[in-house]
C-alpha cells in the first residue's frame, strides 16, 4: 500500500448478516480491502461455519478464509432486545447483506422498509439461492440445486451417464462477487442521487449468466441445437479439452488458427489443409479420430510433462491438470499470491485461496485477522451504540450476547 | 443509438478494447446499466465471436447476447492514424478495460503508464487468463487453461477416470464480473481521492477463490486429505449429489438435519435414527447402499418431476437436473428474467441469459441494442473527437475505419 494511504473501503461500513459461502464471499471483498464489516452471528453457538470442515485447535478454518477482516457480534435474534440492538446499528451502517431464506429477514421485523425507516438511504443487498419472489423462491437452497435448476449440472460429465458435479462452490463464490458489485453499483448511484435501495442476486441468476453459447444455441436453432455435457470436450470447437498422456492428463485447446500449430508440434503440418480436417466442424464430426490420433502421439513421450512442453515450444494453449496439492506449491500461483499463507492466531499457519483483484495502489494484504466468536460484542454496545458497561453485563447474562473463544 | 439518461451508470465513459467472453462480460455488467461503452472492435473483421457459434442472417448470436447497449468503434490500430483516433479518446474516458495477452497494451503504446500521461486518474483494468506477470503471463490463455492450472478441472468427474469439465464459461463470465467489481472499486477510490489505478483479474484467480474448503483441508491437513474429484457425490456430506429417476436425475442435499425429512418422504421413518446411516459420517461410509435406497425409490414413481413433487413436499433441498430445453421454458426462470427473451433487428427474436442482479430502483433494463461492425465510427470521430465530416471520409477512404451491417 502506497504510504499514508488509507484502505480502499476505509470508512464504508456494512451489517452482515450472511452465512456459510455465498454471502461472506460478498462481504469478504470489502472487509479484505478496508471496510468495517459487523458481522452478525446468532447466539449463542455463532455461525454455522465455525464447526464445518477442518478444525485445528478448535478453531474452523473454513470460517478464517471466509470471513477474515469481518467483526464478529454475537446476538440473540429470537429475543426483541437482541432485534432493538441490532436496530440501533443500522443507522451508523451504509450496506446491510443477508441471505436467509426470503421473508426471513422481514419476518425478524428487519424487511427493508424498516431499514429504510430506521436509514433513509440504506442498501440492502439480499443473497439467495432463487430470488427473492418467484414460484421457487420458497425452496431450500444449496449451490448444487440452484446449478441444476440452471441447467449447468445437465452440462457436466459423460453424455451417457448421470451428471457429475465440481466440488467446489464455483456458484456460491460468482454469487457473492455478483453481490458485490451489485452493493458497489448501488453505493455509485447513491453518492450521485442520495439513494438507498434493494438489490436480489440469486445463484440461479449467477450460475445462468455463464451459458455463453447455450441458451442463444438452443433457442437459436429453434430447438434443433440441444446443448448438452461432452464429457472432456467441448462441443462447439475442436479439439479442445481433456486429453490422457503418460502420468497424466493434459488440457488442449487446439482449435482455429491453434489447430495448425498442433499439427506442426505432432509433425504432421500436412494434416491442418487435409480434407476433413482444415475446419472446426469437420473435426467435430470425427471427434473419435481427432482424440485417437492426439492421445496417441501423446502416448509417445515419456511424461505428460514432456508433451506439454513440445506443445509450448509451438505456441499451442496447452495446460496440465493440476491436483489442489499442486497448485499450492505452484511458483506461478504463489507468485502472484493466487495462493497465499496465512497465520491464525488460534489456528497457525495454512493456505488459502488469495484476492483475487490485484489493485495496484495495494499491493500488499491488509494485516487482518478472523474473530472469534462475539469478539467486538463489547466495543460495539459500548462504544459504537453507547449503552452502559452495566447494560453490557445485563445483556450478556441475560443471554442476549454471548462470546466464545475460538 | 441514444444513451439513456437515467439508468443506473449514465454519464460513465468506458473505452473497452475486450473480446470474446471474460472481457466483454465486464463491460457488458456496465453498458446494459446505461453506462456509454465504446468497444474498439479488430479491424477488418471485428471481434472474432462476429463469427463463431449460431449466426442468423449473418448476425452472430453470440456477439449480440455478449454486446448489448455498446458502441462500434471499428478502427486499424496497425496505421498510426486509427492508433492515434483512439488515443485521443482516452481523455474523454473514465475507464479502460483490456483482455489482450500480457504485454500487447504496451507494445501498441497503450499500457498503463501511457493512458495516465493522456488522462492522469485513468482507470485501467486488465483482464487475462494466468495474469499480468509471472511465469505463466505469456501463455496463450482460455477459460479451461486457466481452469486446469487452478486445480477446478481436477476436481469435476470420475475419479477413476480422467476429469471432465462444465460446458459452459463458468472461469469467463464470473472473471467479468470480478472486473466489474473491480472497476467499481477503483471508481470509489477515485471519488474519494482523485486518483486513477491498474487492475489485474485473472481467470486463474477467479478459479482458485471458488475453492471454499479444498485448499484449507489439504493444508490445514498436512496434506492428509487430499482433495480430489468424486463423480457425481459430495465427499464430505451425504447423501448430497445427483441421483438418477426415470427419464432424468435429480441433485438432492439431504445431509445434516435435511435427513431426516427424506427418510421421512420415502415413508423410512426409522432410517432417520438408524445406527449406521443416521449421521453423515455414517452415511459417507455406507454411500453405495444410501444411493441405492435414495435411487430405488425415486425410480419407483413414474417420472422425475413427480418424485420432485414428493420431495417438495416434505421440505427436501432438491432440484431436477434440467435440460437447456427445459430452463427456457421454465415458468420461475422466466418470472425472474434469468433467461429472457430479445429481439434483434437483424436475427431477429431469441434467447439469451438475463443480467443478475436485480437493482429495485432499476427493475426494467433499457432496451438496448447490440451494434453492427463499425456502427458508430461517424459518431465516435466526428461528435466525440471533433473531426470534420471531410477528414471522416478520407479515414473511410484510406480503410482506416470501416463500417458492416453485421
Amino acid at each position: 500500500m502506497a504510504d499514508g494511504l488509507e484502505p480502499l473501503f476505509a470508512g464504508l461500513k456494512i451489517l452482515d448478516f450472511t452465512r456459510a459461502l455465498a454471502g461472506p464471499t460478498c462481504t469478504r471483498m470489502f472487509a479484505e480491502m478496508g471496510a468495517d464489516v459487523i458481522k452478525v452471528e446468532s447466539a449463542p453457538d455463532g455461525e454455522l461455519a465455525r464447526r464445518m470442515s477442518k478444525i485445528r485447535n478448535e478453531r474452523s478454518l473454513y470460517y478464517i478464509q471466509q470471513n477474515l477482516g469481518k467483526q464478529s457480534f454475537c446476538v440473540n435474534l429470537r429475543d426483541p432486545r437482541g432485534v432493538e440492538l441490532v436496530k440501533e446499528l443500522i443507522p451508523h451502517m451504509d450496506v446491510v447483506v443477508e441471505n436467509f431464506k426470503p421473508g426471513r429477514l422481514a419476518s425478524m421485523g428487519l424487511g427493508y422498509d424498516v431499514l429504510k425507516e430506521l436509514k433513509e438511504d440504506i442498501i440492502l443487498c439480499s443473497i439467495s439461492a432463487m430470488g427473492q419472489s418467484g414460484p421457487l423462491a420458497e425452496k431450500p437452497g444449496y449451490d448444487y440445486i440452484a446449478q441444476a435448476y440452471a441447467g449447468v449440472t445437465s452440462m457436466i460429465g459423460d453424455p451417457n451417464d448421470a451428471p457429475s458435479i465440481p466440488l467446489l462452490g464455483i456458484g456460491d463464490a460468482s454469487t457473492g462477487v455478483h453481490g458485490a458489485f451489485a452493493v458497489l453499483a448501488a453505493i455509485y448511484h447513491r453518492d450521485r442521487t442520495g439513494r438507498g435501495q434493494h438489490l436480489d442476486v440469486a445463484l440461479l441468476d449467477a450460475y445462468y449468466h455463464c451459458h455463453e453459447v447455450n441458451v442463444h444455441q438452443y433457442s437459436g436453432s429453434y430447438g434443433e441445437m440441444k446443448p448438452t455435457r461432452g464429457g472432456r470436450h467441448m462441443s462447439y470447437v475442436c479439439p479442445a479439452g481433456v486429453f490422457r498422456a503418460n502420468g497424466g492428463d493434459i488440457m488442449i485447446m487446439g482449435f482455429l488458427h491453434h489447430f495448425k500449430d498442433l499439427c506442426a508440434a505432432m509433425g504432421r503440418p500436412e494434416l491442418a489443409t487435409q480434407e476433413g480436417w482444415t475446419t472446426d466442424q469437420e473435426r467435430l464430426a470425427n471427434l473419435d479420430e481427432v482424440i485417437e490420433l492426439v492421445e496417441t502421439w501423446l502416448s509417445t513421450f515419456p511424461s505428460h510433462e514432456d508433451a506439454i512442453s513440445k506443445m509450448e515450444e509451438f505456441g499451442v494453449p496447452v495446460a496440465p491438470i493440476l491436483t489442489v496439492e499442486e497448485t499450492i506449491n505452484h511458483p506461478h500461483l504463489r507468485h502472484r499470491g493466487t495462493v497465499r499463507t496465512i497465520t491464525d492466531r488460534i489456528a497457525g499457519e495454512f493456505d488459502i485461496p488469495g484476492m483475487p483483484i490485484k489493485y495496484s495502489d495495494y499491493p500488499e494484504d491488509l494485516e487482518l485477522e478472523a474473530a472469534t466468536l462475539g469478539e467486538h460484542n463489547g466495543q460495539i454496545v459500548t462504544d459504537l451504540l453507547h449503552h452502559s458497561e452495566e447494560e453490557l453485563s445485563q445483556l450478556r447474562a441475560d443471554g442476549i450476547l454471548n462470546e466464545g473463544e475460538n | 443509438m441514444a444513451n439513456p439518461s437515467n439508468a443506473l451508470f449514465s454519464g460513465l465513459r468506458i473505452l473497452d478494447l475486450t473480446r470474446a467472453v471474460a472481457g466483454p462480460t465486464c463491460t457488458r455488467m456496465f453498458s446494459e446499466l446505461g453506462a456509454e461503452v465504446i468497444k474498439i472492435e479488430a479491424f477488418p473483421d471485428g471481434d472474432l465471436v462476429r463469427h463463431v457459434s449460431k449466426i442468423r442472417n449473418e448476425r452472430s448470436l453470440y456477439f449480440v447476447q455478449h454486446n448489448i447497449g455498446k458502441k462500434s468503434f471499428c478502427v486499424d490500430v496497425r496505421n498510426p492514424k486509427g492508433m492515434q483516433l483512439v488515443k485521443d479518446l482516452v481523455p474523454h474516458v473514465d475507464v479502460v478495460v483490456q483482455n489482450f495477452k500480457p504485454g500487447v497494451m504496451a507494445n501498441m503504446g497503450l499500457g498503463y503508464d501511457d493512458l495516465m500521461e493522456l488522462k492522469e486518474d485513468i482507470i485501467l483494468c486488465s483482464i487475462s487468463s494466468l495474469g499480468q506477470s509471472g511465469q505463466l503471463a505469456k501463455k496463450p490463455g482460455y477459460d479451461m487453461i486457466a481452469q486446469s492450472y487452478a486445480g477446478v478441472t481436477s476436481m469435476v468427474g470420475d475419479p477413476d477416470e480422467a476429469p471432465c469439465f462444465p460446458q459452459l464459461a463458468i472461469g469467463d463470465v464470473s472473471t467479468g464480473v470480478m472486473g466489474a467489481f473491480s472497476v467499481l472499486a477503483a471508481l470509489y477510490h477515485r471519488d474519494r481521492t482523485g486518483e486513477g489505478q491498474h487492475l489485474d483479474v485473472s481467470i486463474l484467480d477467479t478459479y482458485y477463490n471458488s475453492h471454499e474448503a479444498s485448499i484449507h483441508q489439504y493444508s490445514g491437513s498436512n496434506g492428509e486429505i487430499e482433495p480430489n474429484r468424486t463423480g457425481r457425490h459430495m465427499n464430505y456430506l451425504a447423501p448430497a449429489g445427483v441421483f438418477k429417476a426415470n427419464g432424468g436425475y435429480i441433485t438432492i442435499m439431504s445431509f445434516l438435519h435435511h435427513w431426516k425429512d427424506l427418510c421421512a418422504a420415502m415413508n423410512r421413518p426409522e432410517l432417520a435414527e438408524d445406527e449406521r446411516l443416521g449421521t453423515d459420517e455414517g452415511r459417507l461410509e455406507n454411500l453405495d447402499e444410501v444411493i441405492e435406497i435414495i435411487e430405488t425409490w425415486l425410480q419407483s414413481f413414474p417420472d422425475r418431476d413427480s418424485a420432485m413433487d414428493k420431495l417438495d413436499e416434505f421440505g427436501v433441498p432438491a432440484g431436477p437436473v434440467l435440460t437447456i430445453a427445459e430452463t427456457v421454458a421454465h415458468p420461475h426462470l422466466r418470472e425472474r428474467g434469468t433467461v429472457r427473451t430479445i429481439n434483434d433487428r437483424i436475427a431477429g427474436e431469441f434467447d439469451i441469459p438475463g443480467l443478475p442482479p436485480k437493482f429495485s430502483k432499476f427493475p426494467d433494463l433499457p432496451t438496448l441494442d447490440a451494434p453492427t461492425l463499425g456502427e458508430h465510427n461517424a459518431e465516435i470521430v466526428t461528435d466525440l473527437l471533433g473531426r470534420s465530416d471531410e477528414e471522416l471520409a478520407a479515414l473511410r477512404e484510406a480503410g482506416i475505419i470501416k463500417e458492416k451491417n453485421v
